[in-house]
């Protein structure tokens, strides 16, 4: 009976990305041995982000109330709003302690072989939104594939003689590369968007 | 088993966290499947190699009846970055994608197909974004495609009598006369002009290809036939085309 229910949270566990069986046993025997509280803390914290985590009604970010804090802050720059893909890339780009302005996430990307049509993507709402509240600028941070290609050319179309500026993240290397591995598309991209020193 | 090709990519669809699952037009095996392990990193080995259109020489691992053998190598021949850059352009491609990924059987080598979809290629790259008959080349590129599977619509003469006719039946695939086709449904009537254009495109050298001047109208009296037949024969409609519309 106990080995089943071991079974069981390790079958569970496999389900989540980058998790294969040997690290799941790993985590199940930890929750075992884990204080009660401690465990308890955590299937809370899941069943939690679950009952409560809805999209900002303004940006489509994930949170827990109506407008989600980034759209709440009084001392963010309301005058640039930058594009993503999905609500993670919000995370990644704060970490960087760089922008201080908004977000608009369209959850996903263009897709036309996948039936992904500009209807399917919060594409509409970005209009509007930027109209409404007479943004300056719009930056598309959509992922450097063809898919994020796409979206933004589509998004930029879509500002077509509207006053708003709109703006593509650079491409270019990684930090801490080699130019030696650096792929011809990269570098060609790289090159095209230098910039005078 | 390790084992070489050219080949061009068709679709990437994300599994996992960082990996892909490729799908590719292969020079020597064929459409396969091919799991890309983490090339959705900023540091991966892969680059930019596997974004949909590129040209590249892929190594993939596994044994020959393996359901996704892994792609353990991927060097650019030519990336058609060209085509991705212009959005309505790399839309009337993935027509051809499309195509190619709903009526190609998967494991069996084509190479004709392989050469047809890489000039096709080729050709559109070359077109300037002022002077872009890319509408016509997809046009020629499902034109040839289906009559290499064998699912080319039948429009020179009746079907059963051999007699020469305008009215094309959907469900046949073909053009029947009034005599053989009593008691059938209504037929799609195409004009002399789109009968002769499908000719013309279908048997004329691709290198002369760019001489050929349709209007308008027979452009688009052709590609509404075409787009009828392949859905009918694909027993599905076409993604990109309602993305297209």
């Amino acid at each position: 009976m106990t080995l089943g229910i071991i079974e069981n949270l390790i079958n569970e566990l496999t389900r989540l990305p980058g998790i294969g069986r040997k690290t799941a046993q790993r985590l199940a025997f930890f929750i075992l041995t884990m204080p009660e509280d401690e465990a308890k803390a955590i299937a809370k914290a899941i069943s939690e982000v679950k009952e409560r985590a809805r999209f900002c009604s303004q940006c489509f970010n994930i949170t827990d109330a109506e407008v989600c804090e980034i759209c709440r802050d009084e001392q963010r720059d309301k005058k640039k709003i930058c594009v993503v893909e999905e609500p993670s890339n919000i995370l990644v780009i704060e970490r960087a302690r760089f922008f201080n302005g908004l977000y608009h996430v369209l959850l996903g990307s263009l897709s036309p072989i996948d039936g992904i049509t500009p209807e399917k993507l919060k594409i509409d709402e970005l209009v509007h939104r930027v109209q409404a509240n007479g943004v300056d600028e719009v930056i598309i941070a959509t992922n450097p594939n063809t898919k994020g290609e796409i979206t933004a050319q589509y998004i930029r179309e879509c500002f077509n003689g509207h006053p708003v500026k709109v703006t593509r993240i650079a491409y270019g290397l990684p930090m801490g590369s080699d130019i030696e591995f650096a792929d011809e598309v990269t570098l060609s991209k790289a090159l095209e968007g230098r910039r005078q020193m | 088993m390790l084992r070489r090709s050219e080949a061009i990519v068709l679709r990437t669809t994300p599994f996992s966290e960082a990996d892909l699952i490729v799908t590719t037009l292969t020079l020597d095996y064929g459409m396969i499947k091919a799991f890309a392990k983490s090339p959705r990193k900023t540091r991966s080995r892969f680059g930019s190699s596997l974004e949909p259109l590129t040209y590249s020489k892929l190594a993939f691992w596994g044994r020959e009846d393996a359901n996704l053998p892994r792609l353990t190598q991927s060097d650019i021949i030519k990336p058609f970055q060209a085509i991705r850059d212009r959005m309505d352009c790399f839309f009337r491609v993935t027509e051809m994608v499309e195509l190619t990924l709903n009526l190609l059987p998967e494991r069996e080598a084509h190479r004709d197909i392989f050469h047809l979809f890489l000039s096709i290629l080729d050709m559109i790259e070359g077109d300037s974004p002022e002077d872009d008959s890319s509408v016509l080349t997809v046009l020629l590129y499902k034109i040839r495609f289906l009559d290499m599977v064998g699912y080319g619509p039948r429009l020179e003469g009746c079907a059963r009598c051999g007699k020469s006719g305008y009215n094309f039946y959907i469900s046949h695939g073909s053009i029947i006369c009034g005599l053989c086709a009593k008691g059938m449904d209504a037929p799609m009537r195409l004009s002399p002009g789109v009968i002769k254009s499908y000719d013309t495109l279908r048997r004329w050298d691709i290198a002369k290809i760019g001489r050929i001047k349709l209007s308008r109208m027979i452009l688009s009296e052709l590609s509404g036939m075409l787009d009828t037949h392949i859905q009918y024969t694909a027993a599905k409609p076409m993604r990109t085309k309602v993305v297209q519309s």
